[in-house]
């Protein structure tokens, strides 16, 4: 078996350590005997969606975002499509509101893709700390760390996770994140999936399974460090509850 | 000088004193705070007294270690000079300096003045001062600078030098948003760079972020990098090309106590074991040279010089070599993994990793560095600490590089001394150096007793 991941414009969208994300797609699929093929798509670069099975799309500043979202354009059609046909994607930071219809600056708006019916719009106070969520998808709580101007709204879409401890899509501690079919978004890096293994494998279950049409076998791994990492963080957090939200109320 | 100025600085100094014996301390910019409430100007004319040229020295690293090479080699040429010392880079911590510098008579006695000024304060220190030379050593972005705030230090700085036009600027040719800065300044500027690409492979990262042409906005692109933005760059689209460095350094040399490298008919050995120190040596050294000053000392004075690695921080405890290196970014980082690799002996490596705010929260840049090259360390164990310390494990699993952790970082510091390869390496970000240092101390003594006791 084989996966092909497209990492959309790394150069330009790479302020998170989204090298982990590629990285932990790649170890976990080498250490199952997996074989899995990165390719970086550059600006410029046209991408066959009939040939990827998993697409990366990170985070950069506002400027980086505007020269992607130009690029971005020109597949949009493809993109949408891979989506509707059950594509796995991962966006995070920029790559989650590039997803959504536009993302309104203090200057301007950048219009997104419109694949997700959900827009953002940019607040002067930036948010940003550790997050814990709890997903109905996972037993474990997702970790990552928060660091967004954006607020995102996400209408009736389906959020990531429920905020155990951050501030999340809108800043008020409640929701983070979307999932749509195989389709996951979200704020949250540090990178995300290594301290996630719980997510890594779900997208990379989903790739598979899509690929070769059943339900593939995919052994667990040892994952004592992951959990450690992960561990760590929710323990920091678990016996306050979410202080972060309980302030939010106060003020209002 | 007048009556009133001398009045000024011996009230400043005594009030200072005082302050100190009531307190105890902390009393690096309360002259200048209180010399500046009574004299406005009193900064412009204490440098006013200064007999021959004043440096400023600015940029986001190497600020220090450039102004003190360049203190040290004048004071080799046998020129009185003054200094300001680390942590009084603001306003009133500069104006100390030179009220601190005054004799009992209030009056300055020197030739030169070397000043390091934090880029944020320059706005306000620069026009006090207008100095003859300001040395600018680079423009970054650090990791706890994830959204632009290089655009404003970049403004501010430009602001700065805007004001003091007939200030001699003295840049890094190799850094694009130096050059670019000196370029729209307006001022005179001269140039030091290192035309070679270092042989340090491990230096560079895989995956680099694009350095965008402020001049139009196209992608650069880059014939070689040293490490961070430093590189050999041209703008396809504007033309904008890397300069020509007056002051360029070749045949470069590392290796683990040190450096050799030529500057023209000029040939330096020095302890700097890492490029980044490279460009400060080669910084202080163009600065004397553009001041016209021969720096006849310079090789002996250079092959002298305490890059600061050493003395504080390295350690022999009970035969075993220990030294502690301090990494604050993930250029630093880099730096660090290069620096053990090229020590090909057999050593335990620990790395300390805290998440407070001066540390940076955010632990994710941990992924921009490279350590999959500590798999040729020739390391017996690698061991994580700190409050991250799971993440900087999880780190290395992901390439295949085995990791312990611990939770007590003396424990396992006297194990490394009693059981271990005698050869440590302990590698912490930054609120881990002052506590790790403390540890190390405290050991020494401990150690030292148990010698004495057998
Ligand atoms: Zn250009």
């Amino acid at each position: 078996m084989k996966l092909n991941i497209a990492h959309l414009y790394p150069d330009l969208l790479n302020l998170y350590g989204d090298r982990g994300n590629i990285q932990c797609f790649r170890k976990r699929l080498e250490w199952r005997g997996i074989e899995c093929e990165v390719t970086q798509y550059l600006q410029g670069d046209t991408i066959d969606f009939s040939d990827v099975d998993i697409v990366l799309l990170g985070g950069g500043s506002d400027r980086e975002q505007e020269i992607v979202c130009e690029e971005l354009k020109k597949i949009k059609d493809d993109f949408k499509e891979y989506v509707e046909n059950d594509g796995v994607v991962l966006a995070v930071c920029g790559g989650y509101q590039l997803l959504g219809k536009y993302y309104k600056t203090n200057t301007k708006s950048i219009e997104g893709l419109g694949i997700l019916d959900i827009y953002t719009e940019w607040e002067p106070e930036r948010l940003i700390q550790n997050i814990i969520l709890e997903s109905d998808l996972f037993d474990m709580p997702i970790v990552g760390f928060e660091n967004h101007g954006g607020r995102t709204y996400i209408g009736n879409h389906t959020p990531l996770g429920k905020v155990f401890y951050g501030l999340g899509n809108i800043g008020k501690g409640d929701f983070e994140g979307v999932v749509y079919k195989n389709v996951i978004a979200t704020y949250l890096h540090g990178p995300l999936l290594p301290k996630n293994p719980q997510v890594c494998d779900y997208l990379l279950k989903k790739a598979l399974d899509r690929k070769y049409g059943t339900d593939v076998e995919f052994a667990p791994l040892e994952d004592e460090m992951e959990k450690a990492a992960n561990n760590y963080i929710y323990a920091r957090y678990s016996n306050k509850g979410n202080v972060l939200q309980e302030n939010i109320k106060k003020r209002l | 000088m007048g009556f009133r100025r001398n009045l000024v600085i011996r009230f400043a100094k005594w009030a200072s004193n005082m302050s100190q014996k009531i307190r105890g301390g902390q009393g690096v910019t309360l002259p200048g705070y209180i010399a500046r409430k009574l004299d406005h100007n009193i900064l412009t004319a204490l440098n006013g007294d200064v007999r021959k040229k004043t440096f400023v020295v600015l940029g986001t690293n190497g600020k220090t270690t450039t102004n003190s090479i360049l203190y040290n080699a004048l004071t080799a040429e046998g020129e009185k000079v003054i200094i300001n010392k680390t942590g009084s880079n603001m306003m009133n911590g500069v104006t100390s300096a030179y009220v601190l510098a005054t004799d009992k008579k209030g009056r300055l006695d020197a030739d030169y003045a070397c000043i390091e000024v934090d880029e944020l304060a320059s706005l306000t220190v620069l026009p006090e001062i207008r100095p003859d030379y300001l040395i600018l050593t680079n423009i970054y972005r650090d990791q706890l600078d994830r959204f632009g705030e290089v655009d404003i230090t970049f403004q501010k700085l430009k602001e700065a030098i805007k004001k003091t036009p007939n200030t001699v600027l003295l840049i890094n040719g190799d850094d694009v948003l130096s050059y670019t800065l000196a370029k729209e300044s307006g001022n005179e500027f001269h140039v030091y760079g290192i035309n070679e690409q270092i042989f340090d492979d491990t230096s560079r990262s895989e995956i680099r972020e694009s350095i965008f042409c402020r001049q139009c906005g196209h992608k650069l692109e880059y014939k070689f990098f040293h490490y961070g933005q430093l590189g050999d760059y041209a703008c396809p689209n504007c033309g904008l090309t890397r300069p020509e460095a007056e002051y360029s350094a070749s045949n470069i040399r590392l290796t683990n106590v040190g450096s050799t490298f030529d500057v023209g008919d000029r040939s330096f050995t020095t302890g700097a074991k890492a490029p980044y120190n490279i460009y400060n040596t080669m910084a202080a050294y163009a600065a004397l040279r553009m001041a016209g000053l021969e720096a006849a000392y310079f090789e002996e004075m250079i092959a002298a010089y305490d890059y600061g690695n050493s003395r504080e921080s390295q350690f022999d405890i009970a035969g075993t070599h220990l030294q502690i290196h301090l990494a604050k970014n993930p250029v630093g980082f880099q730096q660090k993994v290069s620096l053990v690799l090229r020590d090909d002996t057999p050593k335990d490596i620990i790395i300390l990793i805290n998440d407070e705010a001066q540390d940076g929260k955010d632990v994710s840049w941990l992924w921009d560095v490279d350590f999959q090259y500590l798999v040729d360390a020739n390391a017996n164990s690698i061991i994580a600490a700190g409050k991250r310390g799971y993440d900087m494990q999880l780190r290395l699993k992901y390439e295949d590089i085995p990791c312990e952790v611990t939770q007590n970082l003396k424990e396992t510091i006297c194990d490394c001394i009693d059981n271990r390869s005698s050869n440590l390496y302990i590698i912490v970000n930054y609120t881990g150096l002052y506590s790790t240092n403390t540890l190390l101390k405290n050991l020494e003594t401990e150690y030292a007793g148990k010698e004495g006791q057998s």
